[in-house]
């Protein structure tokens, strides 16, 4: 096989193969679930998965226990993940001569794994798929219009475009969290309350937004997450209204024909393409609908898609209502709604009857005390707290974060790169021991850039103007650590 | 006529330990025929037609005797040929077999008994073996058509399926026009370096940056160039299919040595030589003579202990690569033949020229301190016996070999030895030592080590291309824990020096080892290690006095001026 990866244009691949599948010769292409471009040339996809499928079994020769992460090569970064046992994904992207194509491996791993968790959160795992249908019609067809309706949110122009070194003061899989006061915590305590009887003797859970960020949850954090990550994809108020903006160019686009998808027993309208841009928006009853602006002529389709939540084990009813900047996702058990629809209705009916004072209530506390997209910003630092056990962080604004120079970041995330194999050794050597470490480095730019890692949580800083001592940089962080991480990362 | 002759083996040699009945059944039953290795090895060279002359000296003599026949074929393509009386000592290479004995007061750590047993290379396993896939870490050399040359594990002829595994993954990654860096799975990374038609390969599960990885395989390949020169590769493209292997035989104790220097010489990731210290009278006492040895074409003359310079001599504008002094230290101190008697041989200098031959001269005047001569002529032998009688005269009336013996006994930098300064004389232990003084003073000696706790530190003089670095103290006392430190001062070096965004200027890095600190201006770069609870501010401190220290001792623990020869 001597194609060139070069036809297949820029711009990188995503593929989806099953080692269990196509082991035979000349059947090499039923392993193949997914494949971004879709209309690579059948036999460069077969090279890539090939490789890969090689390299695969190569490492496994000396660990056997352990999935292979990451080819490198002069020109590409092969990043892969094992999703299910034996169900594989591998991210290709090509490298430029121009830095701008800098990279971080565990960035990229971190899109295989929220692409993945969004997809079994709507259609269940991979292999439940597969198994339902050997064929692998449907799991394909699922595959391939929630993945490609995930990364045309990565399109650039005609390009698609990855996080980069300039990303590095971002954690991919993570919850934002809003700090709130001690009297809003009881008026979410109320609501919560409220919210979880919606169905009477029932217990609905939870997730509150305001804006961007996450007020409250009632779900375990792995849950907690991949809900959160789905809103701030396609539900709160930014991403309803990035929808109603994309709508147009989408549809200029070329569209993807899904593949036949089966309607849910209990006769509630499925989710074809829950990550299409222009399906949703809000009501005029509060609640997110499935349609378009031309269809609400016709009226609004209820929108209430079944997920499947892994840490909880159990299939719920999503539920989206919204109120100004506050986004309520209410879950009901799927297995308690007897009547499907009308059972829906009820539990929508009971929230605007009991819920929405508490709601206008809050809503007000809320944005009273909001500091605006830059509230979380610290003069004179540019940082990134994550706790991974809580799947939580924090970060300098965006805006903040351009203002760091060329040089900065890219050291910044050469430090993450080798601060991510450190966690990972430390990970696999002794998982009930946390192991601490620090690195400060000057780089020549005469930044400091920053890695703390303290009884497992991290924090990540560059500070471009701390002077020219250790000393300096550090008084700096023990400052920060002090005042906004209840001192979490001074030294002993 | 002074010269002994040369020692020849006539058959290749066996392991040292017979394997046990069970495994050499085993061993035989992977065989296609029950033909024993060395007819199996003659008969490879009955199908390669195009080398006449290899195949007639096989049908006669051993593997080593081939290799330094192919050397003498290739010669007549490069150089003159030699006379018969220096060809001669060529084959005495071939007889290396094991690496030179330590020396007293070696100040190389023991290498572990699990690093260094008496079947070194474990001919019993290949790639099935489960005891060969557990090796910490391998090191593969093969040719782009899949013929294993070197494995640091298992004997190579068992090993071709796994070599030709190799080949094909960088066969396809080439194929589409890229080439391949390394893979990782989880704790294993194996790195790749394709140099022409050769490939060297290393699998690792030590937590080595990939750099440091990267950096040793160009050593391997540096390594091999000495031995062969880069001309090897002509072989390749008359006949895709050569067979290499046999050209390496009898160096494994070389690559073997080297491997090892990975874990304990600095030199490898530094790229800067070490001296042993000596008065400055001293040393000039020896480059003095270096230098008088006119008329007789020598390149570079080095005199070294061990892998320390003592002096370093070359001719006009002619500068040796500390990576080619690292290399032609471990060639000579890994092969007993240059140990009994004088040689001369030769060898290739991959950094000063990478297709040309040299000729080393090269005698040993005790067990530890040994000269070297560099010539480009074949004939050069008796002339550079001559130059080397006047050395020893001159080195023993000067007094140079018994100073260097007291110097590699005595002059060890130690990190207690550092000059004190008033102000940190003024901090108190910490307070829940102060309870117990014994306690307090076990303490203070085992755990906290020099100053500040600092254990140990590499000053490299960028200018000089020179380090030093101080003794172990007691805390970092066994092989283990020194390999430990030296593959974080590694990692310290990669993170330092990355590409695209070094060189950093300043590094701390604190983790349940140790804390590290790293310095880089554009004189000097300074490593410096510390006991983990080390306080910032006072490490600090101690790390200006070590810089302060190095600079008032440079003149005893650098050489100075590589003099030019006078012709």
């Amino acid at each position: 096989m001597g194609l060139s990866s070069a036809a297949a244009g820029e711009g990188p691949q995503l593929c989806v193969f099953d080692l269990r599948r196509g082991q035979q010769e000349g059947q090499e292409l039923d392993k193949i679930l997914f494949f971004h471009p879709t209309d690579c040339p059948i036999l460069l996809q077969l090279s890539v998965i090939g490789l890969c499928e090689g390299i695969i079994t190569f490492a496994r020769i000396f660990s056997p226990d352990d999935d292979c992460e990451v080819i490198e090569s002069e020109k590409h970064s092969h990043v892969f993940y094992q999703a299910e046992a034996d169900i594989w994904m591998v991210l290709v992207v090509e490298k430029n001569k121009d830095i701008e194509s800098t990279w971080r491996c565990g960035a990229l791993q971190g899109i295989l794994k929220e692409v993945h968790s969004l997809f079994t959160m709507f259609h269940g795992p991979i292999r439940t798929l597969l198994d339902r249908q050997p064929s692998a019609e449907l799991a394909r067809g699922h595959l391939r219009t929630f993945f490609t309706d995930y990364l045309s949110d990565f399109n650039a122009g005609k390009k698609i475009q990855l996080p980069t070194f300039r990303d590095c003061l971002k954690e991919r899989g993570t919850v934002q969290m809003l700090t709130i006061s001690r009297e809003v915590a009881l008026e979410v305590q109320s609501l919560t309350t409220v919210l979880g009887s919606c169905l009477g003797n029932v217990m609905c859970q939870s997730l509150v937004l305001f804006e961007d960020l996450l007020v409250s949850t009632t779900l375990p954090p792995d849950d907690t997450l991949n809900l959160y990550t789905y809103a701030i994809l396609r539900l709160t108020p930014r991403a309803l209204l990035s929808n109603a903006t994309s709508w147009s160019y989408l549809r200029k686009g070329t569209s993807v024909h899904a593949g036949p998808t089966s309607s849910s027993s209990n006769g509630t309208a499925s989710v074809e393409r829950p990550l299409q841009r222009e399906k949703l928006y809000k009501g005029k009853d509060g609640f997110v609908a499935a349609g378009s602006t031309t269809s609400e002529v016709r009226g609004a389709v209820a929108w209430v898609p079944i997920l499947w939540f892994q840490q909880a084990e159990d299939r719920m009813h999503l539920c989206v209502y919204q109120h100004k900047n506050i986004t309520i996702l209410l879950l009901i058990p799927a297995s308690s709604l007897i009547n499907g629809d009308d059972g829906i209705a009820h539990v929508k009916r009971h929230l605007l009857e009991n819920a929405s004072q508490n709601i206008v209530t809050l809503e007000l506390k809320l944005s009273r005390g909001w500091g605006g997209e830059n509230a979380y910003h610290v003069g004179g630092y540019r940082y990134l707290l994550v706790d991974p056990d809580r799947k939580v962080s924090r970060a300098s604004p965006p805006g903040k974060v351009t203002t760091l120079s060329k040089d900065s970041l890219l050291s910044l995330n050469r430090l993450r790169e080798e601060i991510d194999l450190e966690k990972s050794r430390a990970k696999r050597s002794d998982s009930c021991h946390d192991k601490d470490f620090e690195v400060c480095i000057r780089a020549k730019n005469n930044a400091w850039v920053i890695a703390k890692v303290t009884r497992g949580r991290e924090l990540y800083m560059a500070l471009e103007k701390a002077g020219e001592t250790l000393l300096y940089a550090s008084t700096a962080i023990e400052k920060f650590s002090n005042r906004y991480c209840e001192g979490a990362f001074s030294t002993d | 006529m002074d010269m002994d002759p040369p020692t020849n083996n006539p058959s290749p040699p066996g392991p040292p330990d017979s394997p046990p009945p069970e495994k050499r059944l085993a061993s035989l039953s992977l065989r296609t025929s029950h033909l024993p290795p060395d007819f199996e090895i003659h008969d490879d060279y009955d199908d390669d037609d195009d080398e006449g002359y290899l195949t007639a000296v096989s049908r006669v003599g051993s593997i080593s005797t081939s290799a330094s026949a192919w050397k003498d074929d290739l010669e007549d393509a490069d150089v003159a040929p030699p006379s018969p009386s220096s060809s001669g000592y060529a084959a005495e290479r071939g007889t290396s077999l094991a690496s030179s004995a330590a020396a007293n007061d070696d100040p190389q750590p023991q290498p572990d008994d699990d690093d260094w047993p008496r079947d070194k290379k474990h001919l019993h396993e290949d790639d099935t073996s489960a005891s060969w896939r557990k090796r910490k870490k391998h090191f593969f050399i093969l040719s782009n058509s899949g013929k294993p040359i070197y494995s640091r594990y298992g004997d190579e002829h068992k090993l071709a399926g796994f070599s030709a595994t190799l080949q094909a993954i960088i066969s396809f990654v080439e194929n589409s026009g890229d080439h391949i860096k390394f893979v990782r799975a989880a704790k294993h990374q194996i790195v790749f370096l394709v140099k022409g038609p050769i490939y060297l390969v290393c699998i690792s599960c030590t937590e080595e940056s990939y750099e440091g990885l990267r950096g040793q395989l160009e050593l391997m390949y540096g390594q091999m160039l000495l031995i062969l020169t880069k001309s090897v590769n002509r072989c390749f493209e008359k006949n895709p299919k050569f067979d290499m292997a046999p050209l390496l035989g009898g160096t494994d104790a070389v690559f073997l040595s080297l491997i090892h220097a990975f874990s304990w010489n600095p030199a490898t990731f530094l790229h800067a030589y070490t001296c042993l210290p000596l008065a400055q009278s001293t040393r000039q006492a020896a480059s003095a003579v270096l230098q008088d040895i006119a008329d007789s074409g020598v390149l570079f003359a080095l005199l070294m202990c061990e892998h320390k310079v003592i002096s370093l001599v070359g001719a006009q504008k002619a500068t040796l690569h500390p990576d080619d002094i690292f290399l032609l230290s471990n060639f000579i101190l890994s092969s007993e033949s240059f140990r009994t008697s004088e040689s001369f041989s030769p060898i290739c200098l991959p950094r000063y020229n990478s297709m040309a031959f040299l000729y080393a001269y090269v005698h040993f005047f005790d067990e530890n301190t040994y000269l070297t001569l560099l010539t480009a002529r074949s004939d050069a032998f008796y002339d550079l016996k001559d130059s080397r009688s006047r050395i020893q005269n001159v080195l023993l009336k000067a007094n140079v070999l018994v100073e260097v013996q007291r110097s590699l006994r005595e002059s060890a930098l130690r990190i207690e030895d550092l000059p004190a300064d008033p102000s940190s004389q003024s901090v108190s232990p910490p307070p829940q030592f102060s309870q117990d003084l014994h306690f307090q003073l076990l303490s203070s000696e085992m755990a906290i080590g020099g100053p500040a706790g600092l254990w140990h530190f590499i000053y490299k003089s960028i200018y000089l291309d020179q380090y030093v670095s101080s003794e172990f103290p007691l805390i970092i006392s066994n092989p283990k824990q020194q390999k430990r430190l030296y593959k974080a001062y590694q990692k310290l070096y990669a993170s330092m020096h990355d590409k695209a965004t070094g060189p950093h200027k300043t590094q701390f890095r604190r983790d349940e080892d140790y804390v590290l600190f790293c310095w880089i201006t554009q004189d000097f770069e300074l490593y410096a290690a510390f006991n983990p609870l080390a306080d910032k501010s006072q490490a600090i401190k101690v790390c200006n006095r070590v810089c302060q220290w190095i600079r008032d001792l440079e003149n005893e623990i650098f050489v100075y001026g590589e003099s030019t020869l006078s012709w």
